[in-house]
């Protein structure tokens, strides 16, 4: 190939990847865009969420202060909690994540880069949102768990605010675990087998799978909670029939494994960080991957802990305790690997490095105190004091906020081309390190002297007033810390030379591209056939940039990255990835506008926000996905042929339903989970008087919305026979019977007169038929969207991607539907 | 066993050890601990919290075993292809074809049979211990 043919190869890469300028720079999708824009916006809650924590330890510096009411305190700490973990904690991983992930795997952008964007957007939105309430006096006031009844029956709007806020943000951390997940299974360079994925990949597939198992329990409680706000429905007015506990089951079933969420991919960063420093691979690769899964499944153990005082019986204690326990094991593993790790390898000395070991160091303490606090007889004692928070902050500083600042110090020639200052970054550390453990270390003592959590002021005279003093000023030093670091992140830098590339002399894959980053990231895809190629194949960069690799030309004016095998990364497909567009942002402005406007009980305008969203949501699907490409496949370079248009087992966009209905699935099975609660804590239930729904109109149900479901499976059999025209009756017919099944479901409560607000008996059943009815007409709308693809030809017998996934999704809601009839009008024969 | 495994091993690629397969005890965990919870919970709740664990000792304690016969059923398994490493022998598995892939997945299966079987065994030593349900 001579040096024009090269040129024009890189020409054509350009012009497709090329970023959108001006004004339509937000419509832009790409990872690398959009990932700088998520972790700028989660920074920046950060330091809002910082400067209400330093008006809480100013409050709490002097005894008997009055710089802020008690309703304001309230409000500060509530929204401090929410920020952070909402706004801060959670996103910054799935905004590193989209910014670094597609380099280190060797693909060209993540599957669906629109459905980034959407995340972002929502994010963003929900956000602003939930934080500029504190503005107006509104800010959620409960503290950040929300726990009923003081959240249900005192709290203003706050408590709506934070509901619907962060249910819509929680919308957009499921949105980047599907894409993550699916990034990191099939989007690995072509070699990279299972065994070779860099643990950063290992430990976002961990998490994006806990987020799918996590957060939706909490998104079914949130659900419940609003209802009871908006329409009564007694979950957790004892004096109806509801159970407070309930809440804290749901809400803890998300939060603890959150804590873990937060946690290993911050974790990951030092596993990338550790080998680079310490010039050789990790140790003990396997243990790190076995480890790391391990504490993903065990962290599931451990919800109760955080109710050890709820005056459970003493076995479940003992149960969650035992787990409590056993995490510490994997934990261990994983930090035993690093330190080996640094022990076995030549240090450089650098700041990414002083803050890998502060966060060691930090996390450590936290860990030990975490042990204490998992036996539950010393919880009693320590329980809502200034203990648990020294113990909470020492775990999520030095195991999330220290290694990010590692990260951000490490990755940020790898984002923007330039370095952090040295001289800066370890002022900052020190300060930071030292602030903190003046802040935070004081604490333990304080909370064991039994100073409460949430006070907004204490008298003098108790033993604790100079601890808090401390405590006050290590904040500021913290604080001092902190700006430091970000000033040194937005610093104008104009005149400062590009580092070199691989500056850092690093193995991994995201570092082999050049300096500043081209959009298309890589000229070509390389093969990998080692963990750090960079390191092990000295010809690696070059033979990359010469277009050796797949890909290395654009010559239909498509963006694409490949799409690979799980287990051995062997080459599939050639997956077309979406271009820059406004829609994703345009729904989820619709989408954000449905959350806020209903938390005010403005309908019209609600119902305007759902049409604008699930306007622009079809658009979207209609002309960005499964779009049948003009030739069957393409030539990616080597002699190799792969199809252009996959559907089916095979297909990303299967996988990522697959996993989007999991999730789904696991916010049913919460409901389910709350219905079986009531009937657990009851001794009568239903409860005597109340007879509904019986057991005639839910059969009538199971039996239409089995015949939906198996009329689209049949519709997809008969597409792929070819007998298009059948395939369309079936779904109209599917179409039908889903709406009679939802009929047919409203029908058993409605007609036997159970009133939701009367009791939580019927109120659960309701809960279960409106989201079973929900699930039937999104159903419903797949069913006519497909008969619309394939009356416009644009899904066939051989292009019936869309077939397949609807499919899928009805194999779901047919099984939810189903379990729903027999639950709410089979269980209550049994009793 | 010792020295460099020269030898290039072939497998095809997709086969072997899965990822199913590796979260396969780690899951047993996760079920067993469930069920542990929820029955004593409802156990608890129904009878009051005067009642004695007798019963509720023996289920669990029958769980576990099963449990614990789950996990040995996968380590038997994964034990038949505990081979190391094929590049030196060691638990680096870092060479790059199916069949190190394969090795590497079965010796993360493995251990985490082994750190599941743990965990099992925590849950179930406070039914050992305690005697009501207060």
């Amino acid at each position: 190939m001579t040096p024009d043919e090269k040129a024009a190869e890189t020409r054509q890469l350009e012009q497709v990847w090329a970023q959108p300028r001006g004004w339509r720079a937000f419509s832009d999708v790409n990872n690398s865009t959009v990932g700088l824009w998520y972790i700028a916006t989660a920074f920046a809650f950060m330091l809002f969420a910082g400067a209400l924590a330093l008006i809480i330890r100013l409050q709490l510096a002097v005894p008997e202060n009055d710089l802020v009411p008690a309703e304001t305190f309230n409000q500060l700490f509530t929204l401090h909690g929410t920020v952070m973990m909402f706004l801060f904690a959670v996103p910054i991983f799935e905004a590193v994540a989209i910014l670094i992930l597609p380099a280190m795997l060797g693909a060209r952008d993540l599957p669906f880069p629109r459905l980034s964007a959407f995340g972002y957007w929502c994010f963003l939105i929900g956000g602003v949102f939930v934080s500029s309430s504190i503005f107006f006096g509104q800010a959620p006031d409960a503290g950040w768990f929300m726990y009923p009844p003081l959240s249900t029956e005192q709290s203003g709007i706050g408590a709506d605010i934070w509901l619907l806020g962060l249910s819509f943000i929680e919308v957009a951390s499921i949105a980047a675990a599907v894409e993550l997940i699916v990034g990191v299974l099939k989007c690995r360079a072509p070699g990279m087998h299972i065994n070779l994925t860099p643990l950063y990949g290992w430990y976002v597939l961990i998490v994006g799978a806990m987020i799918l198992f996590a957060f939706p329990p909490l998104i079914a409680g949130d659900l419940l909670f609003e209802l009871e706000r908006l329409l009564d429905w007694p979950f957790f007015d004892v004096t109806r029939g509801g159970d407070p506990i309930l809440w804290q089951h749901l809400f803890w079933i998300f939060g603890h494994p959150e804590v873990y969420i937060i946690f290993l991919p911050a974790i990951a960063l030092l596993a990338m960080i550790v080998p680079t420093f310490a010039q050789r691979p990790i140790a003990g690769y396997s243990w790190i991957v076995l480890s790391a899964l391990g504490t993903g499944f065990l962290s599931f153990g451990l919800w109760v802990h955080h109710m050890f005082t709820t005056g459970l019986p003493s076995i479940s204690l003992g149960f969650f305790a035992a787990a409590s326990e056993a995490v510490a094991i994997p934990t261990g593993i994983q930090i035993f690997a690093f330190i080996a790790t640094v022990m076995l390898g030549t240090v450089i000395r650098s700041v990414p490095m002083l803050y890998c070991l502060g966060a060691l160091a930090i996390f450590i303490v936290g860990g030990l105190t975490g042990v204490m606090v998992a036996v539950a007889p010393f919880d009693f004692q320590a329980h809502d004091t200034y203990f648990i928070v020294a113990h909470l902050h020492y775990v999520l500083i030095g195991g999330m906020l220290f290694p990010v600042m590692a990260g951000v110090h490490y990755y940020y020639p790898f984002a923007r081309g330039k370095m952090l200052s040295r001289t800066l970054g370890i002022w900052s550390f020190w300060l930071m390190f030292i602030g903190f453990n003046v802040a935070f270390l004081p604490m333990h003592l304080t909370g064991l002297l039994g100073m409460p959590r949430r006070v907004f002021t204490y008298p003098a005279g108790l033993g604790f007033e100079w601890l808090n003093l401390i405590s006050t000023v290590g904040a500021f030093v913290f604080a001092g810390g902190f700006l430091l670091f970000a000033w040194d992140c937005v610093r104008p830098r104009r005149k400062e030379p590009d580092v070199p590339r691989n500056v850092w002399n690093a193995g991994t894959l995201e570092w082999a591209l050049p300096v500043p980053q081209p959009p298309y990231a890589m000229r070509s895809i390389p093969v990998v056939n080692s963990r750090y190629p960079l390191w092990d194949d000295k010809d690696f960069v070059h033979s990359m940039d010469e277009g050796r690799g797949y890909l290395a030309s654009a010559p239909e004016g498509k963006r694409e990255t490949l799409v690979t095998s799980v287990l051995d990364a062997q080459p599939l497909q050639v997956l077309r990835v979406g271009k820059p567009t406004w829609l994703p942002m345009i729904a989820a402005f619709g989408l954000g506008a449905v959350f806020i406007f209903s938390t005010y009980k403005l309908w019209i305008p609600t119902a305007l926000g759902g049409v604008v969203f699930l306007a622009a949501l079809l658009r979207w699907l209609w002309t960005g996905t499964a779009i049948i490409p003009e030739k069957p496949s393409k030539d990616v370079g080597g002699g190799l042929e792969l199809p252009l248009y996959v559907s089916g087992v095979r297909s990303t966009g299967w996988w990522a339903m697959f996993i989007t209905m999991t999730g789904d699935l696991t916010a049913f099975l919460s409901l389910i989970f709350g219905y079986f609660f009531f009937w657990t804590v009851h001794p009568n239930f239903p409860p005597e008087g109340m007879d509904g729904p019986g057991w005639q109109w839910p059969a009538v149900a199971a039996v239409v919305v089995l015949a939906a479901w198996a009329l689209t499976l049949f519709a997809r059999i008969a597409n792929r026979a070819g007998r298009v025209v059948l395939a369309r009756w079936l779904l109209g017919g599917g179409l039908a019977a889903a709406g009679a099944g939802a009929l047919a479901l409203v029908a058993g409560p409605l007609t036997t007169g159970l009133d939701p607000t009367t009791n939580s008996y019927p109120a659960i059943v309701w809960a279960l038929v409106v989201w079973t009815v929900a699930h039937l007409m999104v159903g419903m709308l797949m069913q006519g969207y497909c008969v619309a693809r394939s009356v416009f030809r644009k899904m066939t017998p051989e292009h019936d991607a869309d077939l397949w996934n609807v499919t899928l999704y009805w194999h779901f809601a047919g099984f939810g539907a189903l379990l729903t009839a027999l639950v709410i009008g089979g269980f209550p024969l049994l009793t | 066993m010792t020295g460099k495994v020269t030898e290039e091993v072939t497998r095809e690629t997709g086969t072997g050890t899965d990822l199913w397969r590796v979260i396969f005890a780690p899951g047993v965990w996760a079920v067993h601990f469930l069920f542990c919870y929820v029955f004593a919970a409802v156990y608890c709740e129904k009878l009051g919290r005067d009642a004695p664990l007798d019963l509720a000792t023996w289920v669990i304690v029958g769980a576990t075993v099963v449990a614990l016969g789950l996990i040995g059923l996968s380590t038997l398994w994964l034990w038949r292809v505990r081979g190391r490493s094929l590049t030196d022998d060691d638990f680096e598995f870092e060479h790059n074809n199916a069949e190190e892939r394969h090795r590497f997945l079965s010796h993360v299966a493995l251990m985490l049979c082994v750190l599941s079987a743990v965990a099992v065994l925590y849950v179930a030593i406070p039914m050992l211990y305690l005697t009501s349900c207060r």
